[in-house]
């Protein structure tokens, strides 16, 4: 009886450091379709393209994978303006279009990784990867446990970006009504390749945190991005504290019937809750309506 | 053109003359490649233009087809592998499965009103579940290696031992889809005038969420059917290849190359992209594994920031062929 209550423990912690993950990515989602109003189907693949970065840099560089973090945010960052700045702010228009072009760059990063990187499994491993703390008895990874304290701080960090500083402002007023924030002089497509920036950035934190745990494939963002959209979904498009509320519900949640069922149903059932709110709560817990 | 058959417009006879050529073309020494080919181009022209029933004429962007595909696939794959029955008789079971599964997928969705990106996510999210179900259910389904068709060759089994059978019947299915959707002229204005606004259109009369549910039917049965000539074609499902989401984006792909407003755009973007993509593949494909697909979604970006009325939709706009037809 001790040991299942101590095996159940374990997974409910590990579903909460593991959502914790799951919240960077889902901020980056919910932050691009909260301002600029796209659902970025691509965004599983910034995901994986960040993963990479931080492979390549530990197995070329010996680069920590949680060193690596600002250099792989940055690239990211790049990356993600430069896709707002000459494919989505051509696109402002017409929904279909950016659903299309979204679709289109995630299979272009899909097949781009296959091409250069072949489609095997990788991992990175730092020599501190296989060892575990112990807490009242519940063992915990040391890698699991790293990447959630740097998921809050930078949860945190964002959450005082967007609400104190004049560029989160800025962004906070595209998000509440485009056109009046240009009457005030603001540069909403200049937002626009910011805020995708920040977004995929965002992406490539959570990919340097999820690397040491995951493996790394070209098709490892169809495994999170769905995840992401059932979270930010769940806790409410444009909703901050929705999106951790609901990351974290995801993350225990999954853990539970992944340990008791399997991990295929764990998806499936997180998938009808996404098509249950989509359906009869489209604003999600925290959204507004 | 001098001869006219009474009551036949030129564009009616060009395209009389077309489909004659093609059913004529296996009489012809054809290599077996090129025929294959052919019949690839022919399912994924029929897959397409059902697709484009809903994702283009009706402007509700599906990402569930793949599962369509595969309900039909698997459906005519499991009958026939446990209780022995043929796929003839599975094709209308998968007709009147994947009708249902369209009305059940289709009616909340537009019930609950998820119009574009949200209506996306839901068709997207449901593929998922159906993938997610096939790779689970291993007794059943193979789970994700798949499940191979035993061949006996049998034509009261939809089973040939040569591709002109399958062709001929490939063909036959693809007319009467193209015939199936240029008859249904009423449905089609009423879903262009959905597209452009749905609240225009229900403030002319016209019964908004019925006829975008008729089109996800229609649109659904279609592809299911397609399904099942896929098995039985291949003689090999799996859930990512047949039922994933990979042939979702390739339908999508190969409507919008084509043109999603037009009876023919479907087509003519798989006779494109189909051969392209097959050439790649036997040329590329075991050096440079993905890089059709590579090529694809670039031409799909530049597609959608250059031509977002395909490739025979600007034609069609310029001589506006389809009114002829």
């Amino acid at each position: 009886m001790l040991m299942i209550s101590t095996l159940m423990f374990e997974n409910l912690i590990n579903g909460i450091l593991l959502g914790g993950i799951y919240i960077i990515m889902s901020l980056g989602l919910n932050l691009i379709f909260g301002v600029i109003k796209i659902v970025n189907f691509a965004h599983g693949e910034f995901l994986m393209l960040g993963m990479y970065v931080t492979y390549w840099m530990f197995t070329l560089l010996r680069f920590d994978p949680y060193l690596s973090i600002p250099i792989v945010a940055c690239i990211l960052g790049l990356l993600g303006m430069f896709v707002q700045r000459f494919i989505f702010n051509k696109l402002l228009v017409d929904e279909t279009s950016q659903v299309v072009a979204a679709i289109g760059l995630m299979t272009f990063f899909q097949n781009i990784a296959t091409l250069l990187w072949g489609s095997d499994f990788k991992s990175v491993r730092p020599s501190y990867a296989g060892t575990s703390v112990e807490v009242f008895t519940l063992r915990i990874s040391i890698t699991r446990l790293i990447s959630f304290i740097i998921a809050v701080i930078t949860a945190i960090i964002l959450y005082f970006f967007l609400n104190r500083t004049e560029i989160g402002m800025r962004i906070r007023a595209v998000a509440q009504d485009r056109e009046l924030a240009e009457l005030m002089g603001i540069n909403s497509r200049r937002v626009y390749i910011m805020t995708f920036g920040i977004g995929a950035a965002l992406c490539g934190i959570a990919a340097a945190l999820m690397s040491p745990i995951y493996y790394v494939f070209p098709v490892v963002g169809f495994v999170f991005a769905p995840l992401c959209f059932v979270i930010v979904v769940l806790g409410g498009l444009g909703s901050f504290i929705g999106t951790v509320v609901g990351g974290f519900i995801l993350g225990i949640l999954e853990a539970f019937i992944g340990f008791l069922i399997n991990v295929e149903l764990a998806r499936a059932i997180a998938f009808i809750i996404l098509l249950a709110i989509l359906f009869w709560r489209p604003t999600g817990l925290f959204g507004e309506r | 053109m001098k001869f006219r058959i009474r009551g036949m417009s030129r564009a009616q006879m060009l395209f009389l003359i077309i489909v004659t050529m093609l059913y004529l073309l296996p009489l012809f020494k054809v290599p077996i490649l090129v025929l294959h080919i052919m019949i690839y181009t022919l399912l994924l022209a029929y897959a397409a233009t059902s697709w484009n029933l809903l994702g283009g004429f009706a402007g509700q962007l599906s990402l569930a087809h793949g599962a369509f595909l595969g309900i039909g696939a698997y459906l005519a794959a499991l009958l026939f592998m446990n209780s022995n029955i043929s796929p003839w008789i599975t094709l209308p079971l998968a007709i009147i499965a994947g009708a249902g599964v369209a009305m059940v997928i289709g009616y909340p969705c537009f019930r609950f009103g998820l119009r574009g990106a949200y209506f996306a996510i839901a068709s997207l999210v449901f593929n998922l579940i159906l993938v997610e179900i096939l790779i689970a259910w291993r007794e059943v389904t193979g789970g994700s290696l798949g499940l191979s068709i035993r061949r006996i060759n049998d034509p009261l089994y939809f089973q040939f031992a040569t591709k002109e059978p399958y062709y001929w019947i490939m063909l036959t299915m693809w007319i009467i889809a193209i015939l199936l959707i240029k008859k249904a002229k009423k449905l089609r204005y009423y879903l262009a005038a959905i597209r452009e606004s749905e609240e225009a259109a229900a403030a002319l009369g016209i019964p908004v969420r019925r006829y975008k549910l008729v089109a996800a039917i229609i649109s659904g049965a279609l592809t299911a059917s397609a399904g099942v000539f896929y098995a039985q074609y291949f003689m090999y499902v799996n859930p990512e290849g047949t039922a994933g989401v990979e042939m979702s984006v390739e339908l999508l792909l190969i409507a919008l190359f084509g043109g999603k407003f037009t009876i023919l755009g479907p087509t003519i973007g798989a006779a494109i992209i189909v051969p392209l993509s097959e050439y790649l593949r036997y040329t590329l494909g075991g050096v440079y594994a993905g890089l059709h697909r590579v090529i694809f979604s670039i031409i799909l970006i530049v597609l959608v920031l250059f031509l977002p009325q395909g490739i025979w939709g600007k034609i069609d706009e310029k001589w506006s062929l389809e009114v002829k037809l």
